[in-house]
Formats: structure tokens, sequence, C-alpha cells
């Protein structure tokens, strides 16, 4: 169910969110020590045992990540599960992947098709980051909205009443069906 | 009067043409008939009364009433049967009414004796009865005859007469038995050939042994018991003429005497059955008795020559007797027992034995057969327990097999016993597996293609699979071929290492048949020895070329792949090369050779190089002690000769993980080393020496006041009872600091000089906190109750548990907690996963450092742990995440 999500918002959202990488690797000289970072990320991310965050890859392709970031205690998405799907480029680590939520996320910062507005993703990126920053970043994003640059001016609105934002992100949000 | 007579029922116009004379002649001659008839068959055999019914009879056939004669005669002649034979032969038997069942007859309170004689004379009575009424039908028959004569000269319908007559007689004998058949006859007769023919059988027995012990001049019956030594030719002829021969035929004359008699009363069949019941009920006897539980020879034969001897002789007898054997004789040549080739001459004087005879051979045999295989089945475990010394008897259960066919019956019974006796926890692991090898060397005489040994092995292996030693078990059964385990049970190892041994001779057999195999002729021969496979051979397993029985390759089968066996293999043989001193390593080279020949160099590639490593040492070893053998030594009392050290230089990289616990050795042994390290550097530049100071083994001769005790130790043991050197006294906090280890450490490993009376333990002042004294003397040991027993002895006995090299399944476990978190963090990625994804996902993303080489089933077996720790849920064989 989550596959089909993915791909009809995929063809939606072509213009703002470029598609994602062809599932064949690239053929680039250093396609290998991508590879072979990717992995150490993973080890390192399977390894680190931080709690809320995770992310895998998908079956076949080290290049498309599935990721699950949890809400953290005291905020109002306290108890909340959100899916994200990262997507790195071919010369990664030196662009930023995309990353997307991949259910609904009521955040000022989320747009309804699930694009993050988050500095570290697009133009403060830096080679030093990786999966595990990146999941950190994003989850704390979640409890610390910038309210300046909303992408989603509703939630900006609500952010100030913290009860009844809670009670929109309960009413939003959706267990995994799994 | 016509022919048409017999159907004047219909002919009512006839009635109208008799007159009144004739009436009244009817009725007389008919009453005459009536009491003649009476008469006769009362068995007063008068001349007149026989005259008079010949005369009724032809006044009555005058009259067209022949068919009333006949009735009415067979009317009489059945009610006088009922009367005077039938009720009368079964009330010899009534007595004998309680006698119900066949079983333990030695219970019975009837004298067995009587019940002989009674049997025979209630036959002889019946049988004279029946024949004194068969004469007065044929003298009926007669009357008829004479009347034909008289009448029409016309003989040709006499025989049919007689013939439907007697016919009808039979059946009305047999008939009116059969309705009035007590129940305990068929007992009473199952019982008396029992009884006979055990009686037979011994004395055919006895007249087998001395057939054996007879010479020729044995022939006085008074010396029968005497064995001659000397055991000559003995004319067979000759001896059998002696009386006790002429005894056994009487003995069969009397049984077939009887059996004709039943057979006379229409009781064939019950008879048969009863004879044929207890010549089979003697033979499983004889089975059992022969085989039992003594697998060490082959009974197959003599089981043989017994149905030779005893029931078939006395079969071939009965059927001559019976007469039947003669109109058989030319029609055997179709019917061939499987044991044709076997000369005839065990009876002796049947040259062409009779088709009846050859059937019930055929039956003889597959029963005794089908019985031994029972029984062999039934012992099968045992057998295969004990199996080098037991292999006469498998060779005979193979071939009762063979002709019975009944392999699955085999399969079934063993798995269910191995299930019971051998796939149990309190087995132990090397029981379990030497009792597979037997069991895999066993079957592969019993079927060489190995069908049924893949049947019955699978349950052994599902079940070794499941033990976690099996691995380490296999191992040290390959190479260790002094047998390193102490059970009690035969000696696993030594086998396994043969198999070792003969797999390389075969393997250098195969290279040399490849020549010879150009042959076509060769090929020809191979391509006409093809036999199907058997049918319950699976056919997805290929056929019986690459079904070669191959123990280690089963045994490899087992653990899943070799690669495992290797590493285990790989970690012993670590364990086993720290603890040498020696460098003596012949023995492991030997078995590492024929691991290669088997399992690949390459895979092996890593213990060749452990095995280098110590070759190297000892040449090093030897280097470094040339350079200083100038005294170059440094002054103090405790320096140490460097003579006295040997160094096991490793290349870490291709070794196991060691463990190294840091320890501090006392500061003369610890300036050794480095100045061994320093030398080794000097020669070995740029390599350097890095001490795992807590492995080898340390000798230690201890001197006390009053004796000396020597010992060979762990390095941390003897660094501990260095400390007492100078301080008699220690806590152990402090003692532990010194040495620099943990107090638990310490205490645990203290325990082993505590063990041998040299130290003593006492509380100290604060509770955690104890005090280790050294004993000065023997008084003092012996005062604290502690025995010091040996001399020497070989490291610690809780020295079994912390071993140098981290044992394969520690390993495998810190390598599965890895797989723990891939595992948690694809699943909380993806929800849920099936087992095969998960496997391919941790294959293609697990690239730590051993990379992920486990299988389905390894990984199966690790994600049911998880399942059963609660941390994930198996639900429709998907995994998830325990919420």
């Amino acid at each position: 169910m989550a596959n089909v999500n993915v791909h009809s918002e995929a063809a939606q959202d072509n213009n703002i969110a470029p598609s994602k990488q062809p599932l064949s690797l690239p053929k680039t000289v250093d396609s290998q020590s991508v590879l072979r970072r990717l992995q150490s990320e993973l080890m390192a991310l399977m390894m680190s045992g931080d709690s809320g965050i995770s992310a895998f890859p998908e079956e076949d392709n080290i290049f498309c990540w599935k990721g699950t970031i949890t809400g953290s205690k005291d905020t109002v998405f306290e108890g909340t599960e959100y899916k994200l799907s990262l997507s790195f480029p071919n010369d990664y680590p030196f662009k930023a992947p995309k990353v997307k939520f991949e259910s609904t996320c009521f955040h000022p910062n989320v747009d309804v098709h699930g694009n993050i507005c988050l500095d570290i993703l697009q133009d403060k990126w830096s080679s030093a980051y990786d999966v595990r920053t990146i999941l950190l970043s994003i989850q704390s994003l979640l409890g610390e909205p910038n309210i300046s640059s909303p992408l989603n001016p509703q939630a900006a609105q609500l952010w100030s009443n913290q009860e009844e934002y809670r009670k929109m992100v309960e009413k939003l949000h959706k267990l995994p069906s799994a | 009067m016509d022919q048409s007579t017999t159907s004047s029922f219909c002919n009512l116009g006839i009635l109208d043409s008799l007159s009144n004379d004739s009436i009244c002649e009817i009725l007389r001659s008919y009453n005459g008939f009536c009491a003649a008839t009476q008469t006769l068959l009362a068995a007063v055999d008068d001349l007149s009364a026989r005259r008079d019914f010949v005369a009724h009879v032809h006044s009555l056939c005058k009259h067209g009433l022949d068919s009333l004669v006949r009735d009415h005669f067979l009317r009489v002649l059945e009610e006088t049967f009922e009367r005077n034979g039938a009720s009368r032969f079964w009330r010899h038997f009534e007595p004998y009414s309680n006698v119900t069942g066949l079983n333990k007859n030695d219970d019975l309170e009837i004298d067995e004796d009587e019940i002989l004689s009674v049997l025979h004379s209630a036959l002889e009575e019946i049988y004279l009865e029946k024949g004194y009424q068969e004469k007065c039908l044929l003298m009926l028959v007669h009357a008829f005859q004479s009347y034909k004569k008289q009448v029409s000269r016309d003989t040709r319908d006499l025989d049919a007469e007689r013939n439907h007559l007697t016919t009808k007689y039979q059946w009305i004998v047999s008939s009116v038995l059969t309705a009035t058949l007590p129940r305990n006859f068929r007992v009473i007769l199952h019982w008396y050939f029992k009884r006979t023919l055990e009686e037979l059988s011994t004395r055919m027995d006895e007249e087998l042994q001395d057939h054996e012990s007879q010479s020729k001049d044995g022939m006085d019956l008074d010396e029968k018991g005497k064995i001659c030594n000397k055991v000559g030719e003995m004319d067979v002829d000759e001896c059998y003429n002696d009386s006790r021969y002429s005894e056994n035929n009487k003995l069969v004359n009397s049984i077939g005497k009887v059996v004709l008699h039943l057979r006379s009363l229409g009781f064939t069949s019950m008879a048969e059955d009863a004879y044929a019941s207890a010549i089979f009920l003697l033979l499983k006897a004889k089975v059992y008795d022969l085989a039992g539980d003594d697998f060490r020879s082959s009974v197959l034969q003599s089981i043989q020559s017994w149905i030779q001897a005893v029931p078939l002789k006395f079969l071939h007898a009965l059927l001559v007797y019976l007469g039947d054997s003669v109109s058989y004789e030319s029609s055997s040549s179709g019917l061939k027992s499987p044991l044709a080739s076997q000369p005839s001459s065990f009876c002796p004087g049947i040259d062409s034995p009779s088709e009846g005879l050859v059937r019930w051979k055929l039956r003889l045999e597959y029963f005794a057969y089908e019985t031994l295989q029972d029984l062999r089945i039934s012992k099968l475990f045992e057998i295969i327990v004990d199996y080098p010394e037991s292999s006469p008897a498998i060779e005979d259960l193979k071939l009762c097999l063979e002709y019975t066919g009944q392999h699955s019956k085999l399969v079934d019974s063993f798995i269910s016993s191995l299930r019971y006796r051998l796939l149990t926890a309190g087995a132990s692991t090397n029981d379990i597996l030497h009792q597979y090898v037997s069991t895999i060397k066993a079957l592969r005489t019993i079927d060489p293609a190995g069908v049924f040994l893949e049947a019955v092995g699978e349950p052994i292996r599902d079940y070794l699979r499941g033990r976690r030693d099996t691995i380490k078990c296999i191992v040290t059964m390959l190479t260790d071929g002094t047998g390193g385990n102490s059970s009690a049970s035969g000696n696993p190892g030594d086998s396994l290492l043969e198999e070792l041994n003969r797999d390389e001779e075969i393997q250098e057999d195969v290279g040399i048949d490849d020549d010879f195999n150009t042959d076509d002729r060769q090929a020809w021969i191979n391509a006409a020895r093809w036999q199907p496979d058997p049918v319950e051979a699976d056919p997805l397993k290929g056929s019986r070329n690459q079904r070669k029985v191959d123990i280690l390759g089963m045994i490899v089968g087992i653990i899943g792949s070799k690669d495992q066996l290797v590493h285990e293999y790989r970690t012993m043989l670590a364990e086993k090369l720290l603890n040498k001193s020696d460098y003596d390593i012949d023995s492991e080279i030997r078995t590492l050779e024929l691991l290669k020949i088997h399992f690949g160099e390459s895979s092996l590639q890593k213990c060749e190089i452990m095995l280098n490593d110590l070759l190297g040492s000892k040449r090093t070893n030897t280097n470094i002690k040339a350079t200083i053998s100038q005294p170059s030594q440094t002054s103090g009392e405790n320096a140490i000769s460097m003579d006295t050290i040997s160094a096991t230089i490793i290349s870490s990289n291709f070794w196991p993980p060691i463990q190294d616990e840091p320890v501090n050795l006392p500061e003369s042994v610890d300036q050794l080393l480095t100045e061994y390290a320093t030398r080794f550097h000097e020669t070995k530049t740029p390599r350097k020496l890095q001490w795992k100071k807590s492995l080898g083994t340390v000798k230690l001769e201890l001197q006390f006041d009053d004796r000396i005790m020597q010992f060979t130790v762990a390095p941390v043991h003897a660094s501990i009872i260095m400390q007492f050197q100078d301080q008699k006294s220690w806590t152990s906090k402090n003692l532990a600091a010194a040495i620099g280890i943990p107090v638990d450490a310490l205490s645990r490993r203290i325990h082993f000089w505590i063990s041998k009376g040299i130290i003593s333990e006492s509380a100290g002042v604060d509770t955690s906190d104890h005090v280790y004294t050294i004993m000065e003397s023997m008084a003092e040991t012996s005062k604290n109750g502690a025995g010091s027993s040996g001399i020497q002895e070989l490291l610690g006995g809780d020295e079994e548990e912390e071993r140098s090299v981290s044992s394969v399944e520690n390993q495998l476990l810190k390598e599965m907690t890895v797989y723990e978190k891939f595992i948690m963090g694809m699943l909380t990625n993806f929800g849920s996963m099936a087992l095969d994804r998960i496997h391919n996902t941790l294959k293609m993303f697990c690239i730590a450092d051993p990379p992920y080489d486990k299988s389905l089933q390894q990984l199966q077996s690790f994600l049911s742990g998880l399942v059963s720790e609660e941390k994930l849920e198996l639900r429709d064989g998907m995994y998830f995440l325990k919420k």
C-alpha cells in the first residue's frame, strides 16, 4: 500500500521533487566509493542504536532507503511514527540526498506532498552529514519547527496552540497498517 | 413306464392308469423297503434283509418310483449318520469343551495322550461308520443296477448313478458334521497337529544332529548320544533305515491317517489350516530360538537347512502318504525356489520335488524370512549399536529384505526406535554421532543406493542440527585419531579419521580407474550391471550414481556447510596449537592434509598458515636462542635463562580471534619476554612481537619446607603463586591489583591453588575481602583438610570453559547481534518481511566483517530465537517487530 502511494505522489510532484534515482547503479568512476560510503553509513546507523530513528535500503537498491522517525518525548509528536524515503544521488555525499515524508505529517515545514524544508537538506548540506544526522535533524525539527518560513501555513498558525495541534496530529497520524 | 419317470410328478396322467393292484403293490413294497432300509442301516447285516431290500427296490423301480427310493434312502442315511455318526463323534470331544484357546497349552487340565487317543479312536469310529454306510449305499446302487440289467440291459449310466449318490452322500456327511461342529474341535485339531509336529521336529532334530555326528560304525542306537570326533562319510540310505526313521514314518503315517480321515469327513481345509498353522508356529519358534539376541553370527543358513530338514521332510512324507505328490510330479519345473541352487539332497529320496512341496517350500521360506526380518528390524537399533560385530545379522537382514521387499517397514520401525531411544536429551552428542556413523555403515550394506539411509538419516540430522555442540563433536571425531572422548561406547573418533583415510584411498582409486575406464569393455560391463533404483527412491535426488553414500558428506550435511566445519576446525586447531609447548605438529599436519583432500585447499588455507606459524616459531625460537647463547644476562637472583621460554609466534590475521586478558607477569618473566621481543625485532625487522601474556603454559616447581611440587599451569596461575614468594598472605583486592585482573577472576583462578592445598582462604576484615595465605608445610595442609593428591596435573578443572580462543558459539553470538540490529532496522522500516527477504537483504547489505554467510536454516533458528525473546513476531510466515 505504501508503495502505491509513493508512486502516485512521485508522479504528481515531478516538478517539485525531481524523480528518484534510476534503479540501476550509475556507472560513474567512483560508484564503488559511494557504495562503500552508504554501506558503512548503514553499518554505523545499525550499530548506533539511536532510539526513534531508523533507515534501511530498499530491497535491491542501496541508493533508495526507507526511514522511520518517531516523535520525541514531550513534544506534540510524541508517540507518532512517520515513514520517510531517502534517495541518494550518484555523487553522494557531495550532494544532499532527497528526503521526503511518505506518511502525512502535519508540520509547518512539511508540505502536503511530504517535502521537507530543512536547511541541511538544501543549501547547508555538507558531506560531513550522514543518514544518521539527517534523521536526527528531522526528528528534532518535528519538535522545533521554523515558523518563519512555513510550507504549511495552517500548521504554522496552529503551532501556538499546542493542545489543538496535538489533536490535529493525532487525527492525521495513522499508525502504519502493518 | 419309460425313461421319463424321473419327472413323473408332472405327468399326472400316469396316476389314472394305475390299477388298484398296482397301488397295493406299491404300498407294500414301499413299506417293505422302508423297513429293510431301517434294518440295514441299523447295522444288522443279515442276508434276508438284503434280499428283501433288493426285491423291494426292484418292485418300486418297476413302478417308476426310483427317485422316491433314492430320496428316502438318502434321508434315512442322513438321519442315521446324524444319530450314530456325528453325535457320537462329537460326544468324544465333549470333555474338552472348555478348551477354547490354543495358547498356554500347558495349563490345560487334559491328558495330552488321552486327547490324542480320543481323536484317533473317534476318527477311526466315524470312519468305520461312514464306511459301513457307504457299503449300504453301494447296495442300493447294486439294486438299481441289477434292476436295470433285468429291464433294458443298459449299463451306461451306472457309474454316473454311483458317482451321483456318493457325492450326495459326501455332501450329507460334511454338512451334518459342519452343522453340528462344536467350537472346540478346531482348537483340538490345532493342538493335535502342534503337539505331534513338535514331537516330530524334536526327533528330526536329534536325527539331524546324529546325522552330523554319526560315523559309519556308530549305528548302534544305544550309542547315538555319543559324538564321535571323526565325522565319516555316511551312507544316507542305510542310515535312515534304522528303527528311529521308521518310527518317524509311523508318526507321519498316523498324522497322514488323521488328515486322510478328516478329508473324508469334509474337513479338508480345516485340517490343512491346522497343520499349516502348526508348522508356522513351529517355524517361528525355531527362528526365534536360532536368531535370538545374538547378532554375531548369521542364522539364515541354519534356518534354511532346518526348513529343509524338518518341515519339508514332514510335508513330503505327508504328501506322499496322501498321494498328492504323484500327480504333480512333472509340473514342478515351472516354479523355482529362490533356494534352487541348494541341492535338494537335504530331503533324501526326493529327486524332483512335487509342485505342492515346492509351494510349501516357498511359503515356509517366505515366512521364515519375514519372521527373521521382523525380529531383526525390531532389534535394529541394538544391532547397529554393536555394528562392526553385528554385521552377520545385517547381512541376514539384507537377504531377508531382498526377498520380502519390506524396506519401508525397516525405515518406519527404525525411525521410531531412533526417536524413542537415541534422539533424546539424555543421549550425548558423541553417542548420537557414533550411532549415526554406524547407521550409515550398516545401512550401506543393506542398501548401497542410500535411499533408505536418506530416510533414516533425516531425523538424526534434524536433531543434531538442534544441538549446539554438534559441530565441535564432529570436528573432534574427525581430527582426534586417538579418540579424545572418554565415553565408553566405542571410539567414534577412530572411525571418522579412518573414514578420512579411506576416502583418500578411494579417491586415489578413482584416479586410477579413470585411466582404465576408457576401455569399452569395462564400460559395457558397468552398463550391464546397471540396476534401477528402488521404488522408494526420490527422483528429485538424482540417480544412484550421484547418490553415493559418503559418510563424510553426510556428516558435513548435518552442519549445513563445510565452511562452518572448517571454521570450527580452525578454532579447535588454534586451541590445540596454543597449548602445545613442543612444536610437535606431525599429527595435525597429517589431519590437515586429509581434510584438504576432502574439502579443498583453499578453504583450509588459514589452517595451513597456522601450522606454518608453528613451524616458523620453532625456527625463530632456535635462532633467537642462538643469538644469546653467550651470557649477556642481566644480574639479579631472579633472572631466568632465556632457554626456559619458547614462544609460539602467530600471524594473528589468520588465527581465530584470541581472547586476551591483561595479566601482570612477575617482573623477571616480563623482562625476559621484553628481551625476547627485542631480539625478535632485531632478527626479523620490521616485525615486532606482541605478547599475549595470558596464553601459554608454565611449568612450575614449588619448593616448600617439606616438599617439592610440580605443576603445569596457565600464566595467570603462575603469576598468582609467584606473588606468594615474597609475601605469605594477600587480601584478594591487593592480590588482584598486583596481578592486574579483576577480583572475581582472581577468586576463580586462585581456586585452583586452594584445591591443591597450597593456598588457604579465610574471611578478611571486610566481608567482601578474602585473605589468602600460603601453606608452607604439609602438616598445615592436612590440618586444613584440603586434600592434595596430584603431583602434577594439567591445568585447573575450571579451565575447560576458559579457552584461549573464543569459542565458535561466542563468535557466532557476536556476529548474530550485528545481524539482529540489521534485522531490527529493516523490520522497522519495512513493517513485515518473509524469511527469504530478510535473508537476501542481509546478504546484500550486511557486509560487515565477517560478512553475512549464514544459511537460511541458521537464520531461521536465529529468528525463532528472537521470537522467543519476544523481540519479533511470526505471523503467516512474515516476521514483525513486537510492539
